[in-house]
């Protein structure tokens, strides 16, 4: 499930790789050299392992990198520490041993000496095909690294055998013979054990056994599996395996031990040229990875590729697949090695130029390109009858020494897809009103694209708008619009209506007989412009993927006078709000207070006050003129004091009136009221008894 | 005894090891990342190494990884999703739509890139967002006006657009501070269109394409109008619910070859060096990762004018005022929020007072108003909604009262003339009492 899901999703990858980069691979270039520094930086001065500093030491030798960052030091004290350690294990040594092979670390003879007698204890009593693969490949490296080593394999032969009994029907290897599955990177391991085994026998392998090898490489490439576009990769079947290994890593395990065998063998290994170079084209498709081990395996297996003893790959590569006709822009084409060395010296024929996807026959046939040792690219100006369009170019590399061609593998024909753009003249353009019945032209006004001029219409539901233009190719040939969108590649004539309230319509421009016309009848549109009237802006796009000239141009205006809407008419669709509005603060609410009651002013107020204190006045007066006097005032002490309590009690009711009203609440008053009360009503009872007790005296006496 | 020992040494190491989303801290930490392929993980290694560095554990699974799970033992074990995996037609384990819509509802945040021939699965996610994307499976976002100049590419999917949303706590300030004229480098894009719901107000368009786009299939002439034209498409688009979701239609967006690419927009002479995807994606993720924007509102405090404690109730025409703190998280800290556009509102039914809060440069927001003369239960509302911003909705419900009996105005000037009559009628029974007793 997984397996199946991911190579579909790499086949997608690459179908979208093919609709970018059309086939077209290049070479290695600066932008691997700057990623290459981005990626391998070291932390404090060393790389974690030595397996990642060889990965950086590598690539950097690689690419011809100088600035490398510096970890000599660091990087030469584990490498010797590992070789002086005796619990390392032969994967640790390889590694180390592949790290001094760059630096050169000052290792003593002594050392090697030793290790290489405790190799040759572990390859002769290995079960397992990395066992092999690291000792093997240790005691190779020591090989180079050392001039008085024996390293030299006495019983090469068995050796040979013990690895070769790990193989596979299908051509496919086991990591050990106890462990059934079979892998495709297992057998790349195996393919450079056994190269290190041939170049460390102390005697000849015997050519039998060579010869099954190469049945078993042969096989190996049936299961080789296929791009679109031409590149092969290796994928490895089982993918339950306990650590997935991409089709990357795969194909770089094969490529590197198919690369090391045919090295060894002295090119005896024959292979098809056109899969070397898909390998090739392979590792060049993926681009720059943003992995380390993805890189290294990249730049390590087209490293071996550049050199290899089977056959070299050239890629033919294009700097631009889109030329220009008004820049006058030349066909250039490169053919480089796959990391971007020269070529040797080498013809590009054209074979033929055709129009993608149409049956008409090649508008260039069969021409050399000149060669321009300064830039060292080919080049080739395009003649004068070519007009724009996207074509396909096929390719042919022909190598002037015939003998190369053994050593080269050039893929036949390469098909390349170029665009030629251009600028398409607009003219006669033409936008008219006319009246429905009669077909009769209302107002026809001529439309200039070049200038800022806009046209205003004006029209009802019964008339009709017609829009028309002509476009012209560089060349100049008066073109039927069938013929001229056949040479286009993705027309876009956009008419677009829009109305005030930002609704808009569009219109694909059609293209009859001569030129490209629209009539747009409104008495069928009314509907679909949801009987909206007003102002419509007009916008005409006229673009295609070859026309340098592509424009979005509002053109005009027209007030059209459509009928009032039914009731069931469609509503208009919902226009976005634009969000910086509606999230911006909200105006400020304050409270309107109720107002105050209207009141007299305070004079007045006061003057009345003042009246009503006339009648008090007048009562007085009154009393003094009546001649009041108090003659009815007990004159005994008891009454007397009784009179005087009475009349303080009713000055203090009267008080506390006033006081209510300055100050205190009801029950405060009723309280105090209550006390009073009942004092008034005592005192009251015996000076209003004693008073009628002495007038009843009177009366009786 | 092995076994147990580590098994003790991991129960210890668990609680440090859960310093995950919280409220106190709201950026996430444990993201997982859901791919098609793990090639992606190299493909699109600049992306993933830039969030990694700012602290971010990626957790990357196949996205048909039976294993692959969100929740463990009901609890959600990451904070953030990233689904890289526009062709997947159903995940492994327990992740569907749903469970993906759950994640997001519950406040987690989610990166979803969608591509050419996107399934099913990743369409619902996006449409359940809000973002509704081209029918044709196959279309792609064409611009004539617009492209990035290549070499290389001339069939102009590969668009250069720049019409971002303005918005600095999205996109962060940055981008004008880098560059020498206020120009910023065009973003590449290259996949499918996509628009957004009109009534939806969550969704936010952040990169539009140019007025001269449509979306179509091209490998098919065109006859009817294409569905979606002009600014309308949106290429990548955010929703929130105060969890964030970033909604691209170009997985390549994100990818090293994009981040690493020059750019030169076509009619436009400058070339740029690098695109912009590297500084959009960064700035984006940044907020969508909630290490920006993020909002929270604490103290919130109302009393009378004078006062300091906190009243249970209100009189009407009281003057009182009301302050509250906000902060923004800043990635590690809580910053002070400072801006001029917080507003309180006095609300009961409608807003009776909308006021704009001043500040400080604390993040303390303050202000002071008369209690409307309206008595009722109101409450004071801070909706703070803006572009970018989690949305801030505090409430607190107060009562108001009228004046009580004894709190009226009690000597009115215009009710002399009653009192004075009142009295001068006082002092007329006195004197009356007096002289009808005693006189003779």
């Amino acid at each position: 499930m997984a397996a199946r899901n991911l190579s579909g999703f790499l086949v997608l990858v690459l179908v979208i790789a093919i609709c970018e980069a059309a086939f077209v691979f290049h070479p290695i270039t600066d932008a691997h050299r700057s990623a290459a520094l981005d990626l391998f930086t070291p932390l404090d001065g060393s790389f974690s392992s030595l397996e990642e500093a060889y990965e950086a030491l590598r690539s950097f030798e690689i690419l011809g990198i100088d600035k490398k960052p510096d970890i000599r030091s660091t990087t030469c004290h584990s490498v010797l520490e590992t070789l002086g350690s005796s619990s390392s294990s032969p994967k640790d040594l390889y590694h180390a041993l592949r790290v001094n092979g760059i630096l050169k670390c000052e290792v003593k003879e002594e050392l090697f000496e030793g290790i290489v007698l405790s190799l040759k204890a572990i390859v002769s009593s290995a079960s397992s095909l990395l066992e092999f693969y690291y000792s093997i490949g240790s005691l190779a490296l020591i090989k180079d690294q050392s001039s008085n080593a024996n390293v030299l394999l006495s019983d090469a032969a068995g050796v040979f055998r013990s690895i070769k009994a790990l193989s596979q029907s299908d051509g496919r290897w086991r990591y050990g013979s106890n462990n059934p599955e079979s892998s495709t990177s297992a057998a790349g391991l195996a393919f450079k054990a056994l190269a290190g085994v041939i170049a460390l026998a102390s005697s000849e392998i015997d050519q039998a056994m060579l010869g099954t090898l190469k049945n078993d490489i042969s096989k190996l490439f049936d299961s080789v599996e296929k791009y679109d576009d031409g590149a092969f990769y290796f994928d490895e079947k089982v993918v339950e395996a306990h650590e997935h290994q991409g089709p990357l890593s795969t194909t770089a395990s094969v490529v590197r031990g198919i690369t090391a065998l045919a090295d060894v063998t002295s090119g005896n290994i024959k292979l098809p040229g056109d899969k070397i170079l898909g390998l090739a084209k392979f590792f060049l498709g993926i681009g720059v990875p943003g992995d380390t081990k993805d890189f290294f395996n990249q730049i390590d297996s087209l490293a071996s590729l550049e050199n290899n003893r089977v056959s070299v790959p050239l890629i033919l590569s294009l700097p631009a697949t889109v030329l220009s006709l008004s820049k006058k822009d030349q066909l250039k084409v490169k053919v480089n090695t796959v990391l971007g060395s020269n070529s040797p010296p080498l013809t590009v024929k054209l074979v033929r130029a055709s129009r993608s996807g149409s049956k008409d026959g090649s508008i260039i046939e069969s021409q050399d390109l000149k060669f321009d040792k300064e830039s060292d690219s080919h080049f080739l100006d395009l003649p004068k009858t070519v007009d724009v369009g996207k074509f396909v170019f096929v390719f042919e590399v022909v190598l002037h020494d015939s003998e190369l061609e053994k050593v080269y593998a050039t893929g036949g024909q390469t098909q390349v897809p170029v665009f030629i753009t251009g600028f398409i003249k607009v003219e006669n353009a033409e936008i008219a009103v006319l009246d429905s019945d009669l077909g009769s032209v209302e107002s026809l006004k001529k439309l200039d694209f070049a200038g800022e001029s806009i046209v205003l219409l004006s029209a009802n539901h019964l008339q009709k708008l017609r829009l028309s233009f002509q476009l012209t190719t560089p060349l100049g040939l008066a073109f039927k619009p069938h013929q001229l969108v056949e040479k286009l590649v993705r027309l876009q004539v956009f008419l677009k209506l829009r109305h005030e309230t930002k609704v808009d319509h569009i219109f694909v421009v059609g293209n009859s007989g001569k030129k490209f016309e629209i009539l747009l009848d409104f008495l069928g549109l009314v509907e679909k412009f949801y009987y909206l009237s007003g102002s419509y802006d007009i916008e005409l796009t006229v673009g295609d993927t070859v026309m340098e000239n592509s424009f979005l141009k509002a053109i005009g205006k027209i007030e059209l006078d459509l009928p009032e809407a039914p009731e069931k008419a469609p509503r208009p669709p919902l226009q976005p709000v634009d969000p910086y509005s509606r999230y911006g603060p909200k105006a400020e609410i304050s409270h309107i207070f109720r107002a105050p009651e209207k009141r007299p002013p305070k004079e007045l107020s006061l003057a009345f006050l003042g009246l009503t204190f006339v009648p008090l006045v007048g009562f007085l007066i009154g009393l003094l003129c009546l001649g009041v006097n108090f003659k009815n005032f007990p004159s005994s002490a008891v009454p007397a004091t009784f009179a005087i309590l009475f009349h303080l009690g009713i000055a203090a009711v009267l008080l506390l009136y006033v006081l209510f009203w300055l100050k205190l609440d009801l029950f405060t008053t009723l309280k105090v009221l209550g006390f009073l009360g009942a004092f008034l009503l005592f005192v009251g009872h015996r000076i209003l008894s004693h008073l009628a007790s002495s007038s009843a005296k009177l009366k009786s006496a | 005894m092995a076994r147990l020992i580590t098994f003790l040494a991991l129960t210890l190491i668990l609680p440090f090891l859960c310093n995950s989303f919280s409220p106190e801290k709201p950026t996430d930490r444990r993201v997982l990342v859901l791919l098609d392929d793990l090639a992606l993980k190299s493909s699109h290694s600049l992306f993933f190494k830039a969030l990694q560095s700012r602290g971010f554990e990626l957790d990357f699974k196949l996205a048909d990884d039976p294993k692959v799970g969100l929740q463990r033992y009901g609890q959600y074990i990451y904070d953030a999703l990233i689904l890289f995996s526009p062709t997947v037609d159903r995940f492994g384990g327990s992740i569907d739509a749903a469970a993906i819509l759950d994640f997001v509802d519950s406040g987690h945040d989610l990166i979803l890139a969608s591509d050419v021939n996107a399934s099913d699965l990743i369409r619902e996610i996006a449409v359940e967002c809000g973002v509704d994307f081209d029918e044709d499976a196959s279309a792609l976002v064409i611009d004539h006006s617009s492209y990035a100049v290549s070499d290389t590419e001339g069939d102009h999917t590969l668009i250069a657009s720049d019409d971002f949303i303005n918005s600095d706590v999205i996109l962060g300030s940055k981008k004008i501070e880098a560059s020498f004229d206020f120009d910023v480098a065009p973003v590449l894009f290259q996949g499918v269109g996509h628009t957004i719901n009109p009534a939806n107000s969550l969704v936010l368009k952040v990169l539009s394409a140019s007025p001269s786009a449509y979306s179509a299939n091209p490998r098919s002439k065109l006859s009817n109008p294409p569905s979606i034209t002009g600014s309308a498409i949106s290429l990548v688009s955010v929703a929130r619910n105060n969890a964030r979701v970033l909604i691209s239609g170009s997985l390549s967006l994100f990818s090293n070859r994009f981040f690493r690419s020059g750019v030169q927009k076509a009619g436009s002479s400058i070339k740029y060096e690098k695109s912009g995807n590297e500084q959009f994606l960064t700035e984006l993720s940044k907020w969508v990762f909630h290490e920006r924007g993020h909002l929270k509102a604490v103290n919130v405090k109302h009393h009378k004018a004078g006062e300091v404690d906190e009243p249970a109730i209100y009189r009407i025409n009281d003057d009182l005022e009301y302050s509250v703190e906000i902060y923004e998280w800043s990635g590690t800290s809580w910053e002070p929020y400072v801006a001029d556009d917080v507003q309180v509102q006095f609300y009961m039914m409608s807003p009776y007072v909308l006021k704009t809060l001043s500040t400080d440069p604390k993040g303390r927001y303050f202000t002071s108003f008369k209690v409307p003369d309206v008595y009722g239960v109101f409450q004071f509302k801070v909706e703070y909604n803006r572009l970018g911003y989690t949305s801030l909705s505090l409430s607190k419900q107060i009562p108001v009262r009228p004046f009580r009996h004894n709190e009226y105005e009690r000597f009115i000037t215009a009710a002399y003339p009653y009192y004075g009559a009142a009295f001068s009628m006082m002092a007329g029974f006195f004197i009356f009492t007096a002289v009808h007793l005693y006189s003779k």
